[in-house]
């Protein structure tokens, strides 16, 4: 699994805390996973589990009081964790791009959206504005937006929320990067916007064949765009599979009631909707055992004693005593 | 967990501490600045100094004595000696009590009718809220100075009328910031919801849009105390302040100041570091308490 | 754009209209009204109500304050009894002077306070900070005057740099002598440059915590790129519209500094009227200031509007 040869991205037992004043949270727990060449894969889990995180830590660009204690972060077998200030700079915007969750605040309201787009470029490919011009151009063309010569010189506040989400991934796009991370990319949009942006998330997948770290809380975005799952709960993975392993046999107790709690157009309207009792446990002081135990109706004592070990396939491994059944 | 880049920890610390109680928050905040804090004891100090100095260390404040004129510190004058005579030392301490009063008293008068005004011009809307407004701006064209030096040229100054007159130039600012919250206040839902249930306009002003535009108003009265006692030393520098016997810091520094040339410093630095000290005091509280209010008005 | 500047000129007109009305208040509430003030403390019942009639104070106060407009707008600001010339003569000489003033100070305090509220922010809680920081605050926090008095003492009693006294006479004759303004223009200057310098630190302090700035160094930009090419932009805007909100401000100074300066402009004008009484110059310079403060006013918001996008191309 920790392989670096052809895989676009290693992340081998990352460790991520943020100092508070009074406490130090552990949000990101040894967290191992591998991203290929072309591959979506989802990092799915609740608000606050820490996927967010990783996602900042990868470019490492974490929160004061945020940092890397721990674990190894490979691109394309070029170790990142030890880079300085200035080798890391080179790394952003050209080998990782990056698209956030709020296209307006992500925007900066007074310059155009042409040299929003060409930054990249600039400040990477050393091009001239006139070349960063042109390529903001293609890059808008490239994500869907309509007349984009006519766009470049405009500003983010005259365009829709979909449309500038667009500019964000075309800016993320400018220097084709090995990896892209999509960091909640529809949450902040209505559901049509939303279907639309998945849609050209879909065909750049097709055209372009990049390799994508999706990150949301969404279960239906991963269902229709990851290649493999990484389910995260209170900073650590429980479950990494292929989609339709991790949706259709699950294992992990906790991605099941993840699941079960979605609502469907089939259920009826007189059953009660799941939802999973208590809350997530405090990252400053995480319990010794399960992190989800005190939550899950299969608990038992030896779930609380002690961590369980990741078991399975290698296609897919899963971090439970008492997983559900493995059916056929 | 918000992830800007630029959090500080003190913004860290607040989502840490989201979950104690709104004006607790604030508290802790406030009493985390230490400058705020030592500002806080520096006034006290002062207020002490001001009310209570003149029971310990008594002077006679109201007749001159010219045989004791600008006489340097010494063991039977502690800061020596003014013009008339006066004690200077006590004199410090009973022209602290004016200005503080002044001050107060008009930064309390701002409040009130700033608050009244900025509540209904907000809460109400449209052609109440533009006239109010328009009514705040032209007030707001002319420089208090201006204003404050024809009203006084036109009544003699004295305690009340300093504290009416600075006072009824102040309300502007407060007008203006708590209109401005009114205005958002006034969607939200439980204000809503009180009109559903049949609550009065004035009812809602006063017990649900007041009371939440608090902070911004106490954060705003305290550089209004800060402003106050800057503008009623710059009057009696023009000449019009309250006659003597009474005294207050600013005319006692713009007295002393005819006297630089001498060399009779005392005249001029114990009424003027008074005056920095304790505007630099309101200064850095109000700062503070801007700060402390924020991170409960973010929790929110 | 246009709905929004055509509001503002409304609105400025409005306020400009309240102004006027504001200082025909102040006309009247004048004890003993004009007629005794310009006749003396002595004048019989039956002058006052000639000198009334004379000059139309007799009329309801509607009329009168319509009348006093039509004066106003053609030109005719009263008349100084105390110094024999027309109000609006003496404001005709009087007030490019204090423009002069006032605009030197205010440019100065912009050179400064800009640059050093931005580096401040940048280097947020530092040595350096702190030190301006406190600096502000007690220049922010020290009288004008004696602030003043003190720049007298030392530049121009010890160390001879600068006069006490500023040039006079015309316009040419002041600017010819530029070494004279440095005192005048250094006393108001020091006070606007520490609050403006605060809120130029405070304005981009909010703007590096904006998702922008993440966004910019997520491309890989350098701490002076995303300073100064994105961060100094967004925090400048708002510093326009602070300059014509700290137009009064800026008038109250000058009225400090021409007094302790003899600097011959609007408000020793208004200083020594109000010592004098001379009521006509005293509502002269108020209506004058209050009109140059709308002004001002709207075009700062103005510059505002071009300046942020977000104005400029509105949809409206």
């Amino acid at each position: 699994m920790s392989r670096s040869d052809g895989s676009v991205l290693t992340v081998a037992s990352l460790r991520v805390v943020i100092a508070l004043r009074h406490s130090t949270v552990r949000a990101v727990d040894d967290v191992s996973f591998t991203i290929a060449p072309g591959e979506t894969v989802g990092l799915v889990g609740e608000s606050g589990c820490g996927k967010t995180t990783i996602g900042l830590a990868l470019l490492r660009l974490l929160p004061a009081g945020g940092r890397i204690v721990s674990g190894s972060v490979r691109l394309g077998g070029h170790e990142l964790t030890t880079l300085d200030d200035e080798q890391m700079r080179a790394v952003r915007g050209d080998r990782i791009g990056i698209v956030f969750q709020d296209p307006l605040t992500s925007l900066n309201p007074t310059m155009t959206i042409g040299s929003q787009v060409g930054e990249p470029l600039r400040i990477h490919r050393g091009a001239t504005a006139r070349t960063a011009r042109d390529r903001a151009a293609e890059l808008l063309e490239l994500v869907g937006l309509p007349s984009p010569s006519r766009q470049l010189d405009r500003y983010p506040h005259q365009l829709s929320g979909g449309m500038r989400q667009r500019v964000s991934l075309a800016a993320a796009l400018a220097c084709d990067p090995a990896l892209l991370i999509a960091d909640e990319p529809t949450t902040a949009l209505d559901v049509t916007t939303q279907d639309q942006i998945l849609e050209l998330f879909s065909r750049l997948k097709r055209e372009i064949g990049m390799a994508v770290l999706l990150i949301t809380h969404d279960m239906g975005v991963v269902a229709g765009q990851a290649d493999r799952v990484l389910v995260m709960y209170a900073g650590k993975l429980v479950e990494v599979g292929a989609t339709d392993q991790v949706f259709y046999r699950t294992r992990h107790r906790y991605t099941q009631a993840l699941l079960e709690s979605i609502p469907t157009l089939t259920s009826s309207r007189a059953e009660a909707l799941h939802s999973i009792p208590g809350q997530p446990p405090d990252l400053a002081h995480p319990p010794p055992g399960c992190r989800f135990a005190p939550r899950c109706a299969f608990m038992t004592d030896e779930c609380r004693a002690a961590q369980p070990a990741m078991s399975g396939s290698q296609a897919h491994t899963f971090a439970c005593i008492h997983p559900a059944e493995a059916r056929a | 967990m918000s992830t800007a880049i630029g959090l500080t920890e003190r913004d860290a610390a607040v989502a840490e501490a989201a979950a104690e109680g709104g004006l607790r928050l604030a508290a802790d905040v406030f009493l985390e600045n230490k400058l705020a804090l030592a500002a806080a004891v520096t006034f006290a100090v002062i207020a002490l100094f001001c009310f209570v100095g003149p029971l310990v260390y008594h002077t006679d404040q109201v007749h001159t004595n010219i045989s004791q004129t600008t006489r340097h510190p010494g063991s039977a004058h502690l800061l020596g000696t003014d013009d008339v005579g006066y004690d200077e030392l006590g004199r410090l301490m009973v022209g602290g009590q004016t200005s503080l009063e002044i001050a107060l008293g008009a930064a309390a008068v701002a409040v009130v009718v700033g608050v009244l005004w900025g509540a209904i011009a907000g809460f109400f809307g449209g052609i109440v809220d533009a006239v109010m407004m328009r009514v705040v701006d032209a007030v707001l064209a002319i420089p208090a100075l201006f204003l404050l030096l024809f009203l006084a040229s036109i009544t003699t100054a004295s305690v009340g009328i300093l504290i009416a007159v600075v006072g009824l130039i102040a309300w502007l600012v407060p007008a203006r910031l708590v209109r401005g919250e009114t205005l958002s206040l006034r969607t939200r839902e439980y204000v809503q919801a009180v009109r559903v249930m049949g609550g009065g306009p004035l009812r809602i002003i006063l017990r649900h849009i007041v009371p939440n535009t608090i902070g911004t108003v106490i954060v705003n009265a305290t550089f209004q105390i800060a402003d106050a006692i800057l503008v009623v030393a710059a009057l009696s520098f023009l000449g019009l302040g309250i006659p003597p016997p009474s005294a207050n810091w600013g005319g006692m520094l713009s007295n002393g100041l005819n006297y630089s040339y001498a060399g009779y410093w005392w005249l001029v630095y114990p009424p003027g570091v008074a005056i920095v000290i304790t505007v630099v005091c309101f200064n850095f509280i109000g700062d503070a308490l801007r700060d402390a209010f924020e991170v409960r008005l973010r929790r929110r | 754009m246009t709905g929004y500047v055509l509001r503002r000129i409304v609105q400025a007109a409005v306020v400009l209209l309240l102004v006027s009305v504001i200082v025909f208040v102040m006309l009247h509430e004048l004890p003993g009204g004009t007629a005794r003030a310009v006749l003396g403390e002595r004048a019989t019942n039956v002058a006052i109500e000639q000198f009334n009639k004379q000059n139309g104070f007799d009329q309801p106060l509607p009329v009168q304050y319509w009348r006093w407009l039509d004066q106003i707008v053609h030109g005719d600001l009263g008349f100084s009894f105390k110094q024999n010339e027309s109000v609006s003569q003496l404001l005709a000489d009087r007030l490019p002077k204090t423009m002069l003033l006032a605009g030197t100070s205010v440019l100065l305090a912009l050179l400064v306070s800009i640059p050093l509220g931005f580096v401040q922010a940048l280097r947020r809680n530092r040595l350096v900070d702190y030190f301006l920081t406190a600096m502000a605050f007690v220049f922010y926090s020290t009288p004008a005057f004696w602030l003043a008095l003190v720049l007298i003492t030392l530049f121009a009693i010890q160390l001879r740099l600068f006069p006490a006294q500023a040039p006079q006479g015309s316009i040419g004759q002041i600017v010819a002598e530029p070494g004279g303004m440095v005192l005048p223009v250094l006393t108001i200057a020091l006070v606007s440059i520490a609050f403006f310098s605060r809120y130029v630190r405070s304005s981009t302090l909010e703007n590096l915590l904006q998702d922008y700035v993440r966004t910019a160094r997520a491309k890989g930009a350098s701490t002076w790129r995303v300073a100064f090419g994105h961060v100094l932009r967004n925090a400048l805007v708002p510093v326009v519209t602070l300059v014509g909100l700290s137009l009064p401000f800026v008038f109250a100074g000058t009225l400090i500094s021409e007094e302790i300066f003899n600097y011959p402009g609007m408000g020793l004008l208004f200083y020594n009227a109000a010592v004098a009484r001379d009521y006509p110059v005293l509502l002269g310079v108020t209506l004058v200031v209050g009109a140059a403060t709308v002004v001002g006013s709207l075009l700062a918001d103005i510059c505002y509007g071009l300046l942020d996008p977000r104005v400029r191309l509105a949809r409206r």
